[in-house]
């Protein structure tokens, strides 16, 4: 094939600008997932500082919050932390190291 | 509102797979009483899998891995693996599949006149529901979402928000108790952790177990928001807590595998009787005929429905930390803050530590982690008995709930595809050049 020397500018033209573009395509991929992310950040304090949306910016103004907490008839009226509290708001936690030696004595490598 | 007709949807055969919002998903809901340990929310279809290692890179356990020569990769165990879905929106190749799913079960819930459907929305779920249909990333769509959950059906339109200010209520009094009790016999130990996130707390469990007294007692907003609307809700509503089914609506994978723990059951009942995404909830209300777009703003129902802001930065790195503070400089100095933006916390990635000032008290330390890795840090840190902090937020997200594994995906992942693909030629071909 004879080439031009103008379409061989051209064609080589093409190929740096690749080659410019693409140094670190890894590191480009990882930014623009954050900026990504960054974009549902910025949303979620704008919606925080409105007070179109929220009327309330602390929990403990939350009237419905005030409500449940209520000394004299709220559903938990023993406060936050209380008996009902502890009774339906928290939990324990099951240790389960035993299943990952386990699966590392299998051989499996984790990097963790 | 009239709910949409949803009698043209027909349930799929379980195990069945379909497509939702760019994810493969398995048609399968797991029944009270299957072991969460044993389950596969997460696994990489062989087939589509292109040996990138784009997945191995994201995951912080090494749950996912190659598992030959050609580099096909899969999750090895289900106990390894947090179900966090970070290896599964950061794809390239669309290659990595849901193992569960609730849609059809909840169509059926729906449809069912005697179930009484509660929606329970997460905060994140508001701000990226918008990208499904046409809106711009970030997008905030809470009253549209509240309308939609409506019109799909839902009986009370309660939401997880509410669930969020009562976990700050609840983790900031434990935080101040746990500080006050310092040098007491049997003193809960400092930092605290937050216990809001479900792969962070598998995390804990699986390679902290030693630290399990530091994680806060407090179960998450949805842990919290199921046992009261069987509880709570059915006295102010009326209801049969029985006939009610609790929908858990996240950005998130781990939340399925939290909605099935079998100790979650302090109503009497499992307390979340379903999980569901944001991609799945996009699913539903295009496949209920909704047109998302033209629905009014309206509000959540009373009782278990309203939320501030502090609520809703629960989906960002670093505003578990900043709602918690709100509260606990009140409680502690007596004064009113006057300005909640305690921006010094908000993360975007990596850790974040912070000095924050306490009027009549003192200095508050605290840490936020972005990611399991670089809460493997802080967990060392602790481990050693070097960790200086309070109280410590940790997200398995990188930017936290905004950037779940069950959120809309970035397209701008599937499109860079394509320009790597042009560096692999160029690399490639540069080497040709170099060898010759």
């Amino acid at each position: 094939m004879i080439m031009k020397r103008r379409s061989f500018l051209k064609a080589c033209g093409v190929m740096a600008g690749y080659a410019v573009l693409t140094v670190n395509v890894a590191s480009e991929a990882f930014a623009a997932a954050m900026s990504f992310v960054a974009l549902r950040q910025k949303s979620v304090y704008a919606a925080d500082a409105n007070p179109k949306i929220y009327t309330y910016r602390k929990s403990q103004d939350n009237p419905m919050i005030v409500k449940i907490y209520n000394h004299k008839d709220g559903f938990l009226h023993d406060g936050p932390c209380g008996h009902k509290s502890h009774e339906l708001l928290h939990t324990h936690y099951i240790d389960r190291s035993a299943k990952l030696a386990a699966l590392k004595a299998k051989g499996y490598k984790l990097s963790i | 509102m009239v709910p949409a007709d949803l009698s043209a949807i027909h349930p799929q055969a379980e195990g069945s797979m379909r497509l939702v919002e760019g994810v493969m998903s398995r048609n399968y809901a797991p029944k009270d009483g299957t072991d969460p340990d044993k389950i596969t929310f997460v696994q990489v279809d062989a087939d589509k899998c292109e040996a990138c290692g784009a997945c191995e890179e994201f995951c912080a356990t090494g749950a996912i891995q190659s598992i030959n020569d050609d580099g096909i990769h899969q999750v090895v165990d289900p106990a390894a693996c947090m179900n966090c879905g970070q290896c599964l929106v950061n794809c390239p190749y669309g290659a990595i599949y849901e193992g569960v799913s609730f849609v059809d079960e909840l169509f059926a819930k729906l449809k069912d006149p005697d179930t009484v459907v509660v929606s329970m929305p997460a905060p994140s779920v508001r701000y990226g529901l918008g990208e499904c249909f046409g809106a711009s990333t970030g997008t905030y769509v809470g009253g549209k979402m509240h309308a939609a959950l409506r019109k799909l059906g839902f009986d009370y339109i309660w939401d997880t928000e509410y669930a969020a200010d009562l976990t700050i209520m609840e983790e900031g009094t434990e935080l101040i108790q746990r500080v006050k009790e310092q040098g007491q016999k049997d003193a809960r130990p400092l930092p605290q952790f937050t216990s809001c996130c479900p792969g962070w707390i598998k995390f804990t469990e699986t390679f902290y177990p030693d630290l399990m007294p530091n994680l806060s007692s407090c179960k998450s907003p949805i842990g919290m928001l199921g046992p009261l609307a069987k509880t709570y809700g059915a006295e102010e509503t009326d209801t049969k807590p029985k006939k009610i089914y609790t929908v858990s609506i996240m950005p998130c994978i781990a939340k399925k595998y939290e909605g099935i723990r079998p100790e979650l059951n302090d109503s009497g009942f499992s307390d979340i009787d379903a999980t569901i995404n944001t991609r799945e909830l996009a699913y539903m209300i295009k496949a209920a005929g909704i047109d998302f777009n033209s629905l009014p703003d309206q509000d959540p129902d009373p009782v278990l429905g309203e939320s501030t802001g502090a609520a809703t930065i629960f989906g960002n790195s670093g505003g578990v930390m900043e709602a918690a503070l709100r509260l606990a400089y009140e409680v502690l100095s007596g004064e009113k803050l006057n300005n909640p933006d305690i921006k010094v916390v908000r993360t975007h990635e990596g850790i974040n530590t912070a000095d924050v000032n306490v009027p009549n008290f003192g200095v508050v330390k605290v840490a936020v982690a972005s990611g399991l890795k670089n809460a493997a840090k802080l967990c060392d840190e602790v481990r050693a008995g070097k960790s200086p902090y309070h109280f410590i937020e940790i997200m398995t997200c990188p930017g936290g709930c905004v950037n779940g594994g069950g959120q809309p995906l970035d397209p701008e992942i599937q499109a860079s595809l394509f320009r790597s693909t042009v560096a692999q030629i160029n690399k490639r071909f540069r080497a040709r050049k170099i060898k010759a």
